[in-house]
C-alpha cells in the first residue's frame, strides 16, 4: 500500500494535507533544498494508491569519530493514515540507511518535553531518553534528546543517559 | 563568513578579522570605520575594497556598493602583478550577487582564470558563477576543463549534468547526450565510476536515448554494485527492462521487489503492467502539469487475446493470494489492494465482471472498512462502474451497516466510511431534502455518542470522528443551496465552530469556514481563519487559492497587501538562492538533484498564481492611489508606464503555465477557484472527477493574466490622454453606448462587468484626447463623459437598490460592487483628475487661448457634470454601508439566532444546532473528561453571532473609508474645477 522512495521538489507541492497539521513545520526552501541537496538519501516520502502522500521523513547524517550519527529532523503522517505503523516503517528505514550505508553508531531526535504520544512512539521503537536540553523550542520549551545505538557501536556507549540537562549552546550541532 | 579567513591580498589576517567579526554581530558603521582604516594602508586593495562595498551593501548603500565594486574590479584588472585570490573574488561576487549584477562578478571570475588558466580554485568559483546564471553550456565547457586539468570523476559529472540541462531546460539537441554518453563511457573504461549517483546519472543519459539494453548491461555488470540497496537496484532493472519490452522479464523482477517489500503498491501496479504487456505506467511519467496526478490508473488490455489475458489473470491472482497468505501483518493493504486492481481490469477486458469487482469492494470494506483512508484507497477502482453499479454497492454496503465492529473506535471508523462512500459516490445529491435532514441529525448524534472516545486523548492528537462534523457541514450547505434557507447556512458554521472549540487545530473546519465566512460577507473573519492555518513558504503556492481571488475583491487592502507581499517574496527569495542550491547538490555529488533544482525553480517561475500576483500586487498600489493622481504617476513611473506588463500580457498565449494549487482540500461547492454552486440556482451535481477542469481553466487564466496587465498602461495611457489603444474598437463602442442607454441589459456583460466598465472609461478618456477639443466632435466628447457617468451611476445604484441586509443575503453583490467601486469608478476619477489638472492652469502653464478656449469650456463642464455624479454613487454607498453597520448589533445577532432554530418543531433548520446545545448545556464530565466538559461550557453560539456580525461590519466600514476617501478627492476637485 505504501511506496517509499526518495522525496523529489515536485512533493513540495504535493504535500498540503500533510503539513497543514499543526505540529508539521514548513520549512523554508533552502532548508528542504539544502537537507535534498546534501543527503538525499535520508528524505523519503511514503505514497499511496493515487499517489497520496501519506507522509515523510527528513534527516541527516554527520558527526565525528564515535558521533558519527544519523538524525531524524522531521517525521509525519497525514490524518487519514496514522494508526497504521507508517511512521515506525519510515524510522526503520532511515536507520537503516545510518547503519548499514552509512555506518553511524547512532540515530537521534528531538522532541517537545510535553508532546508525550511522539516520545511514547519512539520510546516503542527503541529510542532512549539520552538528555534533556533546557529550553531547546523558541527558549521556551524543553527538548528531549532520544537515541537509538546502531550496531556498530557494539556496547550502546552512545545511549547511556547523561546525569544533568544541557543547554542549547552545548549542543554539539544544530 | 568569518571562516573564509587566510592571506587575502597581502592583507594579514589578524587586520581582518576584526572587520568580518563587527560584519558577523552586524555592527556596520563600525565595520566601515576598521575598513577606512585598513583602505588608508591599503588603498589599491581589492580585497579590502570588496569588504567596503559589502558593508555598504549591508548598510542599504547599493549604488555606493556598487561603485566600489567597479573600482575593485578595476583594479583588479588593471594590476598585472596582484595575487588574483578566490576570497577577494568570492566576497565581490556576494556584493555582486545582492546587487543584481551577476555578470560583472562572472566577468570578474573569467578574467581571473584567463589570468591563472591552470586554478582549480578560481575555476570552480567561475562554475559556480555559470550555474548562478543558468549559462548551461559554459558550466559545460568549465567543467570539461576541470576535468582536463585533475581528471577527477566529479567535474566530468559536472559537465554532463550541464549537458543534461541543456537538453532539458535548455535549447540543446537531443544528439547532445550521444557526447555526454561517449564521455561517460571513456572515463567508465579508463578510471570505472565511484559514486552511485554518477551511475544515476548515466542510466538517465541512456535512458533519455531509449538504450535500454546497454544500461542493463551497465547494471548487471560491476558497476551495478556501486547501488548498496537491492530493492533500489531491482526497481531500476525493472524499469529498463520494461521500457526496453521485454516484458516477462520485468514482470519477475517486479515479483521479486514484492517479496521483498509486499506493500509497495506501485510496484504492483508495475508487476501487473508487465503481465499484461501494457506500458502506460510508463508513458504518463512525463505528465507534470497537474500537481495532482490522476486518480485513475491508466491500461491499455485490447491488444491481449481472451486466453492471454485468462492466464495473465491467472498469475497474478495466483501471486496475490500467495502475497496475501504471507503477510502477517494485518495492517498490510497491498495484496488486498491488488486483489481490486486484478477485478479492475477484468472489468476493463470483459465489461461483465462489474459483480467480481463489487464483491472484491466489499471484502475491501469488511477488512479495512475502519480506516480512514478507505475512500480514497478505493477511489479510483470505483471509476470503472457505472453510476448504477455505483448504486448498487452502496446499496449493499448500507446493508453492512447493521454489521459494526465491536470495538467502538473501530464501529465509528467504519460509520464515517459509510458516510464518506456515499459522498464520494454522489448519492447526497440524491436524497430528498427530509432524508438529508435525518442524515445530518443522524450524524451529529454519532459524533456525540462517539466523544467519550476520545477523552483521554492529547488535545494535539486528532479526535475519533472528527470528520463527521465536516461531513455534516457538508450537508447542510447543501440543504442551504437546496432551500435558499439561510438557517442552514449558519448553522453549517455553528456545527464547525463547536468543533473548533473542542479542538482549535482541525485544519479542515477551518478551511470549510473560510469558504463560508467568505460567501457570508465576513471576508475579515474568513482571513482570520486563513491566517490561523499557518500558511508559510511553500504552502503558499499551494493554499493561498483559498483565501487569495476573495481578497482581491474585497475592501481589505492592507490584509491583501500582506498576502500578496509575502507570498511574491517567498517566491522571489527562492528564484533568488535556487541556483546557490543546485551548486551545493553539484559540490555533494548529487547529481540528480541538480537537475530536479533547475527543473522546479522554473515550475515554480511558471506558475500561474505567480504571474497573476504580480500584476495584482500593482493593480493594488494603483487602487490605493488612485484618489492621488501625483502618487498614482510616480507608482506608473516605477511600472515603466506599464510596459513591462504589456509584454507579458503578450506573451502570455504562448508560455506555458504551471498549475500548482492543491485543490482537493476544496470544499465541494467551489472545487476551483472560478466556481462556487452557491451563486446559481440548485442543479444537483453527479460525481465528477476533478481533473477535468485543468484545460477549462487554464484557458481562462489565460485571459484573466492577458486582460489584467494591460491595466497599468490602460490607466497610464489614459492619464495621458495618448489614443495608442482600442482606436478600432468600434463595435465595441457600440456595446458600450447600447448598455449604456439601457438598451440591452447588462447581463451581455456576463462575469467580465469590470472589464466592461474599464474598457468604457478608458475608451472615453481616449475619445477626449483623438477629438482634441476638436470643435467638429466636442459634442462627442460630452457624450462620451455622459455615457461613463450614466453607465457607472445605472450599474452601481441598482445593484444597491436589489441588495437586502448583508445580515440576511450572504455574498449578494457586495464583492462586485467594490470592485466596481475600487476599479473601473477609481480609473475614473484618475482620468478625471488629469483632466482638472489640465484645464487648471498653473503657475507654469499659461492658460491656453483661442480656440482652445471653447473646447476647455466643454471639457470642465462634462468634468464637472463627472464629479457630481460620482459624488452622488459614492455617497448612496456610504449612506447604504452605514445603515448596515448601524442597525442595532442584537437585533442582528437575533435574526441570527432565529433563522437557525425555525424550524425545530417541524422540518428545517435547527435540529443539528439543538443536538449541539443539549450536549454542551449539560456535559457529562465522567463520560467525557475534564478537557472535552470545559471545552463544552465554553462554547457559546452568541458569540459566533457577534463575530460574524463584526467581520461584515468591518468590511463594509473599511468599503465606507475607501468611498469617503474618493469623496473628499472630488470634492477638492470640484473646487478646483469651479475656478475655471
Amino acid at each position: 500500500m505504501t511506496t517509499i522512495r526518495r522525496f523529489c521538489c515536485n512533493d513540495l507541492l504535493r504535500f498540503t494535507s500533510v503539513n497543514l497539521d499543526h505540529l508539521t513545520e514548513t520549512f523554508n526552501m533552502s532548508f528542504y533544498l539544502t537537507y535534498l541537496a546534501r543527503w538525499p538519501d535520508y528524505f523519503q516520502v511514503a505514497e499511496g494508491p493515487g499517489k497520496r502522500i501519506m507522509g515523510y521523513i527528513m534527516g541527516k547524517v554527520e558527526g565525528q569519530g564515535e558521533s558519527w550519527h544519523g538524525h531524524v529532523t522531521a517525521v509525519t503522517v497525514a490524518p487519514e493514515y496514522r494508526r497504521q505503523q507508517l511512521a515506525k516503517k519510515l524510522m526503520n528505514l532511515l536507520e537503516e540507511i545510518s547503519d548499514k550505508i552509512d555506518k553511524a553508531y547512532f540515530v537521534d531526535l528531538f522532541v517537545r518535553a510535553s508532546n508525550t504520544p511522539a516520545i511514547k512512539m519512539y520510546e516503542k521503537l527503541g529510542y532512549i531518553i539520552y538528555r534533556r536540553v533546557l529550553r531547546y523550542y523558541s527558549g521556551e520549551e524543553d527538548g528531549l534528546d532520544m537515541r537509538k545505538a546502531l550496531s556498530r557501536d557494539v556496547e550502546k556507549k552512545s545511549v547511556i543517559p547523561l546525569k544533568r540537562p544541557v543547554t542549547p549552546d552545548e549542543l554539539e550541532y544544530d | 563568513m568569518a571562516s573564509k579567513f587566510g592571506l587575502a591580498g597581502g592583507i594579514p589576517e589578524r587586520r581582518v578579522r576584526p572587520i568580518w567579526d563587527a560584519i558577523d554581530s552586524r555592527q556596520f558603521k563600525n565595520a566601515l570605520k576598521i575598513t577606512t582604516t585598513l583602505l588608508s594602508k591599503h588603498p589599491n586593495s581589492p580585497y579590502a575594497l570588496a569588504l567596503k562595498a559589502l558593508i555598504l551593501e549591508r548598510m542599504g548603500k547599493p549604488d555606493e556598493a556598487l561603485s566600489v565594486c567597479l573600482n575593485a574590479k578595476e583594479l583588479l584588472y588593471k594590476n598585472e602583478s596582484l595575487l588574483m585570490d578566490d576570497l577577494t573574488l568570492s566576497t565581490l561576487q556576494i556584493v555582486f550577487q545582492r546587487l543584481d549584477h551577476l555578470e560583472l562578478a562572472t566577468s570578474c571570475y573569467e578574467h581571473a582564470c584567463g589570468k591563472f588558466p591552470n586554478n582549480l580554485e578560481l575555476m570552480i568559483g567561475l562554475f559556480n558563477c555559470y550555474v548562478r546564471e543558468y549559462s548551461f553550456v559554459k558550466q559545460q565547457q568549465t567543467a570539461i576543463k576541470m576535468y582536463k586539468l585533475v581528471g577527477e570523476e566529479r567535474f566530468l559529472l559536472w559537465a554532463v549534468c550541464s549537458i543534461q540541462l541543456q537538453v532539458l531546460c535548455g535549447n540543446g539537441e537531443e544528439k547532445l547526450l550521444l557526447l555526454a554518453e561517449g564521455l561517460l563511457k571513456k572515463h567508465v573504461a579508463s578510471h570505472g565510476l565511484h559514486e552511485p549517483e554518477a551511475l544515476i546519472v548515466y542510466f538517465s543519459i541512456l535512458e533519455q536515448q531509449t538504450k535500454y539494453a546497454d544500461a542493463l548491461d551497465i547494471l548487471g555488470g560491476k558497476l551495478g554494485s556501486l547501488l548498496m540497496v537491492e530493492v533500489d537496484k531491482l526497481r531500476i532493472q525493472g524499469k529498463l527492462l520494461a521500457r526496453a519490452g521485454d516484458y516477462a522479464a520485468a514482470a519477475n523482477v517486479y515479483q521479486k521487489i514484492l517479496e521483498l517489500c509486499g506493500d509497495d503498491w506501485e510496484a504492483f501496479l508495475h508487476y501487473i503492467g508487465c503481465l499484461f504487456e501494457d506500458d502506460s505506467s510508463w508513458s504518463c511519467e512525463t505528465i507534470n502539469v497537474s500537481i495532482n496526478p490522476p486518480k485513475l490508473v491508466e491500461c491499455k488490455l485490447a491488444h491481449l487475446t481472451d486466453e492471454v489475458f485468462d492466464s495473465c489473470v491467472e498469475n497474478a491472482s495466483a501471486f496475490v493470494q500467495k502475497l496475501q497468505s504471507e503477510t502477517n501483518n494485518d495492517s498490510l493493504r497491498n495484496p488486498y489492494l491488488a486483489h481490486l486492481e486484478i477485478e479492475r481490469r477484468k472489468c476493463l477486458f470483459r465489461k461483465n465482471n462489474d459483480d467480481g469487482l463489487i464483491e472484491a469492494l466489499l471484502q475491501y470494506y469488511s477488512r479495512f472498512g475502519h480506516l480512514a483512508c478507505f475512500t480514497s484507497d478505493i477511489e479510483a477502482f470505483l471509476q470503472v462502474l457505472s453510476q448504477e453499479k455505483k448504486m448498487e454497492f452502496l446499496d449493499k454496503l448500507m446493508k453492512n451497516s447493521n454489521y459494526l465492529s465491536a470495538v467502538p473506535t473501530k464501529a465509528l471508523g467504519q460509520s464515517i466510511t459509510l458516510l464518506k462512500t456515499q459522498e464520494l459516490i454522489g448519492n447526497m445529491f440524491r436524497l430528498s431534502v427530509s432524508e438529508l435532514e435525518g442524515s445530518a441529525v443522524q450524524m451529529v448524534e454519532l459524533y456525540c455518542k462517539n466523544l467519550p472516545l476520545s477523552m483521554d486523548l492529547d488535545p494535539q492528537e486528532s479526535m475519533h470522528g472528527e470528520e463527521m462534523l465536516s461531513i455534516v457541514c457538508n450537508v447542510l450547505v447543501q440543504l442551504f443551496w437546496r432551500t435558499r434557507d439561510l438557517g442552514y447556512f449558519i448553522e453549517a458554521i455553528m456545527v464547525l465552530e463547536f468543533g473548533l472549540t473542542i479542538r482549535r487545530y482541525t485544519w479542515q473546519y477551518k478551511i470549510l469556514l473560510l469558504h463560508l465566512y467568505s460567501y457570508f460577507g465576513a471576508i475579515s473573519l474568513a482571513y482570520e481563519r486563513y491566517k490561523s492555518l499557518d500558511v508559510k513558504n511553500i504552502l503558499m503556492e499551494t493554499v493561498s487559492h483559498h483565501i487569495l481571488p476573495q481578497m482581491l475583491a474585497s475592501p481589505l487592502w492592507a490584509d491583501l497587501n500582506n498576502l500578496l507581499k509575502d507570498y511574491l517574496k517567498f517566491m522571489d527569495d527562492h528564484f533568488r538562492e535556487s541556483a546557490d542550491l543546485t551548486f551545493l547538490a553539484f559540490r555533494h555529488r548529487n547529481y540528480s538533484k541538480v537537475i530536479e533544482f533547475v527543473q522546479f525553480k522554473e515550475r515554480l517561475q511558471h506558475s500561474n498564481q505567480y504571474l497573476m500576483a504580480r500584476v495584482e500586487a500593482s493593480i493594488l498600489q494603483l487602487k490605493q492611489s488612485a484618489d492621488n493622481i501625483e502618487e498614482e504617476e510616480s507608482i506608473l513611473e516605477s511600472l515603466k508606464c506599464g510596459i513591462d506588463f504589456v509584454e507579458l500580457s503578450n506573451e502570455i498565449g504562448s508560455k506555458s503555465l504551471t498549475f500548482n494549487e492543491d485543490f482537493q482540500s476544496r470544499p465541494w461547492w467551489t472545487p476551483t477557484t472560478e466556481i462556487n454552486y452557491l451563486l446559481g440556482p440548485f442543479q444537483g451535481i453527479s460525481y465528477y472527477p476533478k481533473e477535468n477542469w485543468a484545460k477549462e481553466r487554464e484557458t481562462s487564466v489565460r485571459g484573466i493574466i492577458e486582460r489584467k496587465s494591460l491595466l497599468p498602461r490602460m490607466i497610464y495611457l489614459s492619464i495621458q490622454s495618448a489614443s495608442v489603444l482600442y482606436k478600432d474598437s468600434i463595435d465595441t463602442n457600440d456595446v458600450v453606448m447600447g448598455v449604456s442607454r439601457g438598451l440591452k441589459p447588462y447581463e451581455v456583460f456576463g462575469s467580465d462587468v469590470i472589464d466592461w466598465l474599464n474598457f468604457a472609461i478608458f475608451f472615453n478618456a481616449w475619445s477626449f484626447n483623438s477629438n482634441e477639443f476638436g470643435q467638429r466632435e466636442g459634442k462627442c466628447t460630452h457624450v462620451s463623459w455622459h455615457l461613463v457617468n450614466s453607465l457607472l451611476e445605472n450599474y452601481i445604484l441598482s445593484k444597491l437598490r436589489s441588495m437586502g441586509p448583508l445580515i440576511q443575503s450572504p455574498q449578494g453583490d457586495l464583492p462586485i460592487l467594490v470592485q466596481v467601486v475600487t476599479e473601473p469608478l477609481a480609473w475614473h476619477g484618475v482620468v478625471i483628475q488629469s483632466c482638472v489638472r489640465s484645464c487648471v492652469p498653473s503657475g507654469k502653464k499659461k492658460k491656453k487661448s483661442g480656440s482652445t478656449d471653447q473646447s476647455l469650456s466643454l471639457l470642465s463642464h462634462a468634468v464637472r457634470d463627472a464629479i457630481q455624479s460620482l459624488c452622488s454613487i459614492l455617497e448612496e454607498i456610504v449612506r447604504w454601508s452605514q445603515d448596515q453597520i448601524k442597525s442595532p448589533e442584537d437585533n442582528k445577532i437575533d435574526i441570527l439566532v432565529s433563522l437557525k432554530t425555525n424550524g425545530q418543531n417541524g422540518g428545517g433548520p435547527g435540529h443539528v444546532f439543538h443536538i449541539l446545545e443539549t450536549l454542551a448545556s449539560s456535559p457529562n464530565e465522567a463520560e467525557l473528561g475534564n478537557r472535552i466538559s470545559q471545552a463544552l461550557r465554553a462554547w457559546s453560539p452568541v458569540d459566533v453571532g457577534r463575530k460574524i456580525i463584526t467581520g461584515q461590519s468591518r468590511v463594509l466600514s473599511e468599503f465606507c473609508r475607501i468611498c469617503e476617501s474618493k469623496i473628499k478627492s472630488l470634492k477638492s476637485l470640484k473646487q478646483q474645477i469651479a475656478q475655471v
